[in-house]
């Protein structure tokens, strides 16, 4: 995983530097994305690892599937990829490229999971509080786990703040 | 122990009572990869160097590896339990190990976990493993001695309070036999000891503290015992847990004397560990911080001044000063100090005991080496009368073994080289001493002056030992207020002198052997 993240990362900021020069962040952020699913596809890892299958057969059939969400420098960049067998990386190349969107647009990706569904007022309250405790904007994502047992969890990257009642279970199996 | 039920449960209850339910805001990272107690986390990162990190199921590790995408984390004890994809949480916290009086008599694992089976330990001050050694304003010179107790080291080699002295020699030469007599030697001086058994069988453990206890030493001492049989991580930070404990001693104002043994097995875990961990391997597959791994812990040994003492306990301790007195052990193989561990500690320390296999198998024991063994600092704390007394023997050995060689091939030898040979063989002989049965300065003192007056030259080499030891029950039975005076003053002044003369030549008048 460690280990991935370096190799994707030289690709991850060339295309986030050629992104912010042509102001084509958000295409280039839904392009990856789009690439990154596709990758993931189980039949498709089949086919791309496979030596039988050459770079121009790869080419063609990626840019087949992609045609309507890769313009241009996207399809120079999938030719590259392919050119260096790094296909296989584009998950965690968009997964950089949204950190470093993220951290030049100055927000950050926060998880929001609670033990029962948020209402649109808690929300906008969490993201105010949220946004004072990070000093940063925050674009949150709110999701639902019953075994939390109540009380929420709060994730921005590494970091993550545990109010749920669960957690403070284990603090206090911990204490005893 | 029989635990009470009704306790039991009213300590729950009072812990739960006590307990505030607070939002936990921490740092999280996944497992990638569990290899050898290495374990590879992604994320983390706001991780420090030598942080703790927890694992799920109450286990630990030490971060020591911190890279772009990853940590590298060496698991504290057991880690079969971790899998791929465990969260990992920082604590926040540097490795910290209990420390206090209550830690004196007890058994306790490289965490400070007791381990002897009394129970837990009663107090609730802790300390990190790893800190920063005294500073150069905070220094006393070392001007104090600490009797190790046996004469060939008193007398020629002398270890003064705050003095790192390495005990170096092969397997099987009486190094441990050594500290454990010094730890012995203070019953009743009020320097607590702490012994750090690194690498060790659990059952030479188990005889070490049987022994001490024996001596009624154990009550002063604290066993910090990292096994064979335990991690690398632990091996290597016993050693660290041990410092800290005997720092708490020396932060108050007190003495304190800490055995490491033996701190080439401290370097074997720690060159596993960096191999493990991927750090490039140098000369004999240390890693290039081999050296101050060594030099950090036994710089922690010092003697700190009475404004240091005052300043660390807040004014409550006035006018003493602190002093960690270190005797790290070093094995040899085949008798090689200039492999890279040895050098590397001999350069660190102030001195070394040279043991040898040769003269422990001749029957010298001590197996004390008196020509390479050296003390850089000690001379300036030994008592008076060991040291006016101990620079002869010193001298009648160096001699010695410079004609012995020699005359090995010379049948015929004048007068003066003769006697000089015969008083060698005689002081050697009273170098001897057996195990477990440490010294006091007066005994020392009154042995020594009757091999520096000559009254050994007429005895055969062989009945040395016993006209000695005639001679220490005889001065105990019949001068004991001249033994507790030169115990008190630890003076040689001519009174003293001519008492202990006309003492022992009472003795030889009298008394058979």
């Amino acid at each position: 995983m460690s280990e991935l993240a370096t190799l994707a990362r030289p690709y991850a900021e060339a295309v986030f530097k050629r992104a912010k020069e042509t102001g084509s962040s958000q295409e280039w952020s839904e392009s990856l994305a789009f690439l990154s699913t596709v990758m993931q596809d189980e039949e498709l890892a089949e086919i791309t690892n496979n030596p039988k299958v050459s770079e121009q057969q790869l080419v063609t059939l990626i840019l087949d599937i992609c045609k309507d969400q890769v313009k241009n420098e996207g399809i120079n960049f999938i030719k590259l990829l392919v050119e260096n067998s790094r296909l296989n990386l584009a998950p965690q190349i968009a997964e950089l490229f949204e950190s470093y969107k993220a951290e030049d647009e100055g927000y950050v990706d926060v998880d929001v999971i609670t033990a029962y569904a948020l209402t649109k007022a808690e929300e906008k309250s969490f993201a105010v509080s949220l946004k004072k405790k990070l000093n940063k904007a925050v674009n949150i994502k709110a999701s639902v786990d019953n075994s939390l047992i109540g009380g929420f969890l709060v994730k921005a990257g590494d970091s993550v703040i545990d109010g749920s009642i669960s957690g403070q279970l284990q603090q206090l199996a911990k204490r005893i | 122990m029989q635990l009470n039920p009704s306790e039991i449960s009213d300590l729950i209850k009072k812990r739960i009572e006590n307990f505030d339910v607070n939002v936990e805001a921490h740092t999280e990272g996944t497992v990638v990869s569990v290899t050898d107690g290495i374990v590879k986390v992604h994320g983390l990162s706001e991780a420090m160097q030598g942080e703790m990190l927890e694992f799920p199921g109450e286990s630990y590790g030490m971060a020591l590896n911190l890279e772009r995408d990853s940590v590298g984390v060496v698991m504290l004890g057991a880690y079969q339990h971790i899998t791929e994809g465990d969260t990992v949480k920082c604590t926040g916290k540097i490795l910290e190990v209990p420390v206090g009086e209550a830690l004196l008599g007890r058994v306790v694992d490289a965490l400070g976990s007791p381990i002897d089976g009394k129970g837990e330990i009663d107090t609730d001050q802790t300390s990190p493993v790893e800190k920063i050694a005294p500073g150069v304003i905070a220094r006393q010179s070392v001007d104090q001695p600490i009797q190790l107790g046996l004469k060939s080291i008193d007398a020629m080699i002398p270890v003064g309070r705050g003095q790192r002295e390495l005990i170096i020699g092969d397997r099987q030469t009486g190094k441990t036999a050594i500290a454990i007599d010094a730890i012995i030697n203070q019953k009743g001086t009020g320097v607590k000891c702490i012994y750090v058994a690194i690498g060790q069988k659990r059952s030479s453990i188990a005889n070490v503290v049987r022994k001490l206890e024996e001596h009624g030493a154990m009550d002063h001492t604290i066993i910090v015992s990292a096994t064979a049989s335990e991690s690398a991580a632990l091996q290597f930070i016993a050693p660290y847990t041990g410092c800290s404990m005997g720092e708490y001693f020396r932060d108050k104002g007190e003495d304190a004397l800490i055995i490491y043994d033996d701190l080439t097995k401290q370097a074997w875990a720690y060159r596993q560990m960096s191999l493990l961990l991927r750090r490039p391997p140098g000369r004999e597959a240390y890693p290039g911080d081999v050296f101050y791994i060594h030099s950090r812990l036994l710089e922690r040994a010092a003697r700190i001044n009475v404004e240091e003492v005052e300043k660390l306990t807040n004014g409550k301790v006035k006018g003493k000063t602190g002093s960690l007195t270190a005797l790290p052990i070093i094995e040899t193989q085949g008798g090689d100090v200039s492999a890279f561990v040895p050098t590397n500690v001999i350069s660190i320390t102030d001195g070394q005991i040279f043991l040898e296999s040769d003269l422990f198998n001749s029957g010298i024991r001590p197996a004390v080496n008196a020509g390479l063994s050296v003390s850089r600092v000690g001379g300036a704390a030994q008592t008076k009368i060991v040291k006016k007394l101990g620079g002869g023997t010193r001298l009648d050995l160096a001699q010695y073994r410079e004609l012995a060689a020699f005359a090995q091939f010379a049948s015929d030898l004048d007068e003066s080289t003769r006697k000089q040979i015969e008083r060698g063989q005689r002081v050697t002989e009273l170098m001897k001493q057996n195990q477990y049965s440490p010294m006091s300065v007066a005994e020392m003192g009154i042995s020594l002056h009757a091999a520096n007056e000559g009254f050994l030259d007429d005895l055969e080499v062989d009945k040395v030992l016993d006209f000695e030891a005639a001679l220490q029950s005889y001065m105990k039975s019949e001068h004991a207020d001249l033994i507790k005076t030169i115990n008190e003053t630890g003076d040689y002044s001519k009174e003293i002198k001519k008492g202990i003369q006309s003492a022992i030549e009472t003795f030889i008048k009298t008394s058979s052997w």
